[in-house]
């Protein structure tokens, strides 16, 4: 195991990561790297800063100190106006950025547009392979939470995202669900992509076990 | 086909007719708070038609102003806001196209309107003109200036009033300009300084309110 890794690309690395929210200091000196084709569970009671650590990758929230790289160069402490690394994840968190006016196809199709992919065919395919081409045309309002679980992770099923960040995903969602998600992750995960989730649950017993590795936070 | 600006303002513009209940309530607002004054104020004919292009002004700033509260709401709730946060796209651009069409939804079609109300005050027509064009240019800065408050207080669960207090001072100097543009045509002077005052806080909040929203929604959202 510790062989197959050496070989693979280290994708994402922090140093030194510390995270204060308003007085309490939720971690410090943090440090943590991700591999291709590597599952980092991040572990820890409810407050312990999970959320805040897979946002501050996602460059949505700011670390108090410490450093990011991504395939061995720093991301800019400005994240935001680091276009090359926010090009490569994909943040999926508690609220999805579903719009409960539009359809299914017209949430997808605004992503796809906007990362430069938009096609139409592969778009009813990413629906069938979630299981959901049937709510095609009802809009999101309508849709259970299950399967708006689902076409938020229909929206993952693109190679240019080569991480994934995944608070809780698989809140929620039914057995069958469950097993097409840790699916796409495994598919995921076999084309040298990486993952960083939260789960509440152990996944030593899950299909994403051998690719998996824990931080404890 | 793609640029940021484009693609955004496609989306609020399907999103507007999904709920029109953003598109009907502002104007609405507007209407009635405006017809208030004919049926309130004393029957002199001079009255109503000298104070007639202020009252059409101040209601429609209000009606701005009630429409600015739900601008990032909705975004924000559902997690869109964090998706463009971490997105490659410019979310200056992004936030310039949601400001434009949300200006489409309110400030245009008041200004599209005033005209009729401007009839119940009895005002004359050259002035209806002159208020045309001052709401025209006066109300998409109020739209930008007020993104900013919005974004600034989008995490609040009652913000409206906090919205308000922050932006309703910077509301004066366009209000000043455009309420002042109609009393200047009244007694026949040119408007021209006016106009020009109106058209250069508008270039000003097309050029830098973006950022300013930008940047406050990033602070905003942690």
């Amino acid at each position: 195991m510790i062989d197959s890794q050496k070989a693979k690309e280290v994708l994402l690395q922090a140093q030194e990561l510390a995270c204060t929210r308003g007085d309490r200091r939720l971690f410090e000196s943090l440090e943590f790297s991700l591999s291709e084709a590597e599952c980092l569970h991040v572990i820890g009671s409810n407050g312990s800063g999970k959320t805040s650590l897979l946002r501050i990758i996602a460059g949505i929230n700011h670390p108090t100190k410490g450093r990011i790289t991504w395939s061995g160069k720093p991301v800019l402490n400005n994240h935001s106006s680091d276009t090359e690394f926010l090009a490569n994840l994909a943040y999926l968190g508690h609220k999805d950025g579903l719009k409960n006016e539009l359809t299914s196809v017209e949430n997808l199709s605004f992503y796809r547009r906007l990362e430069n992919t938009f096609d139409p065919n592969q778009i009813d395919r990413d629906l069938a392979q979630m299981g959901i081409l049937e709510h095609a045309d009802i809009s999101v309002g309508k849709l259970s939470f299950g399967q708006r679980r689902r076409l938020a992770f229909a929206r993952l099923l693109r190679s240019e995202f080569k991480l994934w960040i995944l608070d809780e995903p698989f809140t929620g969602v039914d057995a069958e669900g469950r097993e097409l998600i840790e699916q796409i992750c495994l598919e995921h995960l076999a084309t040298s992509g990486a993952i960083i989730l939260t789960n509440h649950q152990s996944l030593e017993g899950s299909s994403l076990a051998p690719h998996l590795s824990e931080l404890r936070l | 086909m793609n640029s940021t600006f484009i693609l955004f303002c496609r989306r609020e513009w399907q999103l507007l007719f999904r709920n029109t209940a953003n598109l009907v309530q502002p104007l609405c607002f507007f209407v009635i708070i405006t017809l208030l004054f004919p049926f309130s104020l004393p029957l002199e004919n001079e009255l109503l038609s000298r104070i007639g292009g202020g009252v059409i002004w101040v209601s429609a700033v209000l009606a701005i102003l009630m429409s600015l509260d739900a601008m990032f709401k909705a975004d924000y709730n559902d997690g869109a806001l964090e998706q463009w946060l971490m997105h490659p796209r410019s979310l200056p651009i992004a936030m310039l196209a949601k400001v434009f069409i949300h200006w489409v939804a309110t400030g245009l079609l008041l200004t599209l309107f005033s005209p009729v109300l401007s009839m119940a005050f009895r005002i004359p027509t050259d002035q209806i003109w002159v208020l045309f064009i001052g709401l025209l240019l006066g109300t998409p800065s109020l739209s930008l200036i007020g993104a900013i408050g919005a974004a600034l207080t989008v995490s609040l669960h009652r913000g409206g009033v906090l919205l308000a207090v922050i932006i309703l001072p910077l509301y004066i100097p366009i209000l000043i300009f455009g309420a002042g543009m109609i009393t200047q045509s009244s007694l026949g002077a040119s408007i021209d300084s006016q106009v020009y005052a109106l058209i250069a806080i508008l270039t000003l909040a097309i050029t830098l309110t973006p950022f300013a929203i930008a940047g406050a929604l990033r602070i905003t959202i942690e």
